[in-house]
């Protein structure tokens, strides 16, 4: 579904140098499996989100990434989008001025025109946001307050995976959805996350701990160093980070 | 120093003023000595009328218009109404002074009706009287070639109210003047203003609040977003005189600079003579927020749709100044049109 290949990049640094961030990059995610990327700080995880999202500053030098058989080095954010690929972020971004329900309900109807569907008409919108904000815990008075603002860290995160149950994209990627959450929201998150979880979808989880797979199993899981992966293996490979942490894995990549 | 050579558009309203009494010969005598202001007026530093004034060389005829019909040169207003101020193409000159009595608690609907080419100088003289309250509602959508100043003076007696919020799109040169004299003990002055630039443009909001008497308050949010090579400005004075104790007076300006080829110039000032007062300005200048519009695009927005919707969460905050909803709902449309133009 997802599938890269050597992929490289560079990003301008504040005193305005350009630095190699991803140095060759190959991982296939099939459809219907979760892929956990794990590493430490400044491996390029983030990076790696932001380059198959297309945000401006993060082009690829290098190599390829084709999702669901079409290229998208060339494509906008929104086109990505619109076919499909969702970017849970770190640090969701306050928008003040702008309801929630009324930024969602403008993606929405944003993706399907882009792809030739119609619009959701006003009361199934209405429906379908009360069915899904339920199972979050998300109320109703939170979604017309604007995005993400005065929200917890915790409530930020549900509201990104609420975001991901309205528009149903065909794969997700989860940036470090685990960081700033209690033991009881992160259940929450994953209990959602899981709902997501179907044959005919795949999913990136980029994460520092192991913790967060505990509650979102996952079919793979890869080490990442220094803009490459570094080792692959099942689920047992996160359990063996914990325990041993990244540096022997570093000095493979050095 | 010696006579100075007047431009087409001095010697045309100079003509225009011949005869004329009262203001309108101040104003005459004023253009005959010293000509349109440039900027080496400081007041017109970042809006030079004369220059702007260039090519239009013939005479208009102005007028202000009340609900519809041609409007005395004074009135009084104590329900309820629409102005319009109707200028035809050339310069022109408009005055009306509006009496609103004590007690009185009016809406009014301001619009600008001007002709391609259209400047008009237009003079408005507005008293509320003791306890009286005014709510200016003023939308300043004109022709890129007109050039409207507009400059009000208002009279505020002790308990009044008086709320103003304007939104312009400016045009070759735009001017919004309004000088408020704030009488302080229980009166209430509310200033909005939103600008909204596409490129060529200007807009000019100058102000000076006077307060006069004890206990005035005062709160002024000018708000705006501007394109490349369009120019906003924004002067704001609030004067607090001895007598005025205890005054209550914050200034706000923030605009969006929406391409590095933007202009916007601010001056805010705070001249006061009294020791216990709080009175407070901020001015602020900053970019469109690159993160909110990746995360916006990430979601699907196209690039154009989240950027209006950025810039209008950012602008209509001054248009909640707008007590019926109706009509907040209709500068807000307004404004939401234009921003889907702009891109």
């Amino acid at each position: 579904m997802l599938k890269i290949n050597n992929l490289h990049n560079k990003v301008e640094t504040q005193d305005g140098e350009e630095k190699a961030i991803l140095k060759g990059l190959s991982l296939d995610v099939p459809a219907g499996e979760v892929h956990a990327i794990m590493g430490p700080n400044g491996s390029g995880k983030s990076t790696l989100s932001y380059v198959l999202t297309g945000r401006d500053g993060y082009d690829v030098t290098d190599g390829e990434m084709e999702f669901l058989g079409e290229e998208l080095g060339e494509l906008e954010p929104e086109e990505r989008a619109a076919k499909g690929l969702y970017l849970s972020f770190q640090y969701p971004v306050e928008i003040p001025g702008v309801p929630t329900i009324t930024f969602l309900k403008e993606a929405l109807n944003a993706q399907r025109t882009a792809r030739g569907e119609e619009e959701m008409p006003a009361p199934e919108f209405m429906k379908f946001i009360r069915e899904q904000s339920k199972a979050l815990g998300v109320s109703m008075d939170m979604l017309k307050r604007p995005v993400n603002v005065g929200f917890s860290g915790g409530e930020k995160k549900r509201m990104e995976i609420l975001q991901a149950l309205i528009l149903q994209p065909k794969f997700l990627i989860l940036d470090e959805t685990d960081s700033g959450l209690d033991i009881d929201a992160l259940k929450t998150v994953a209990e959602g996350v899981n709902t997501l979880r179907s044959e005919d979808r795949g999913m990136l989880v980029i994460t520092h701990y192991q913790r967060l797979l505990d509650y979102i199993k996952p079919d793979v899981v890869h080490v990442m160093a220094n803009g490459r992966i570094v080792k692959s293996g099942g689920p047992e490979l996160a359990h063996e980070l914990e325990a041993e942490g990244y540096d022997k894995f570093i000095g493979e990549a050095a | 120093m010696g006579a100075i050579t007047h431009t087409p558009a001095e010697r045309t309203l100079i003509d225009l003023l011949d005869g004329a009494e009262d203001w309108r010969a101040a104003a005459r005598d004023a253009v005959v000595r010293f000509g349109l202001p440039t900027k080496r007026a400081e007041a017109w530093k970042w809006s030079d009328l004369r220059r702007a004034s260039q090519g239009i060389e013939t005479a208009g005829t102005a007028g202000f218009r009340i609900n519809g019909a041609a409007a005395a040169d004074r009135v009084t207003l104590d329900r309820d109404g629409e102005l319009e101020l109707v200028a035809e193409a050339g310069i022109s000159v408009a005055s009306i002074e509006i009496d609103v009595p004590a007690g009185a608690r009016v809406v009014l609907k301001e619009r600008y009706s001007l002709a391609e080419g259209a400047f008009p100088t237009a003079r408005l003289e507005i008293t509320l009287g003791e306890g009286a309250q005014l709510e200016r509602v003023v939308l300043c959508d004109t022709p890129e070639s007109s050039i409207p100043v507009v400059r009000s003076r208002v009279v505020v007696a002790k308990q009044g109210h008086y709320r103003q919020a304007t939104l312009t799109f400016g045009s070759k040169l735009t001017r919004n003047e309004t000088h408020i004299t704030h009488a302080g003990e229980g009166a209430e002055v509310e200033l909005g203003g939103v600008y909204l630039l596409e490129e060529g443009r200007h807009a000019d909001f100058t102000s000076t609040v006077t307060h006069t008497g004890p206990g005035g308050e005062t709160h002024q949010l000018v708000k705006g977003a501007v394109a490349a090579h369009a120019q906003g400005v924004f002067q704001g004075k609030f004067k607090v005189e001895q007598a005025a104790q205890q005054t209550d007076a914050k200034m706000t300006h923030r605009a969006l600079m929406l391409d590095d080829r933007a202009e916007i110039d601010a001056k805010p000032e705070l001249e006061i003579y009294a020791d216990d007062v709080q009175c407070a300005h901020g001015n602020a200048l900053g970019a469109i927020d690159e993160t909110a519009l990746f995360y916006m695009r990430q979601r699907g927005l196209p690039e154009i749709k989240a950027r209006a919707l950025l810039i209008e969460s950012f602008l209509a905050e001054p248009l909640d100044l707008i007590s019926d909803e109706a009509l907040r709902e209709e500068l807000a449309s307004i404004l939401r049109q234009r921003l889907g133009a702009i891109g």
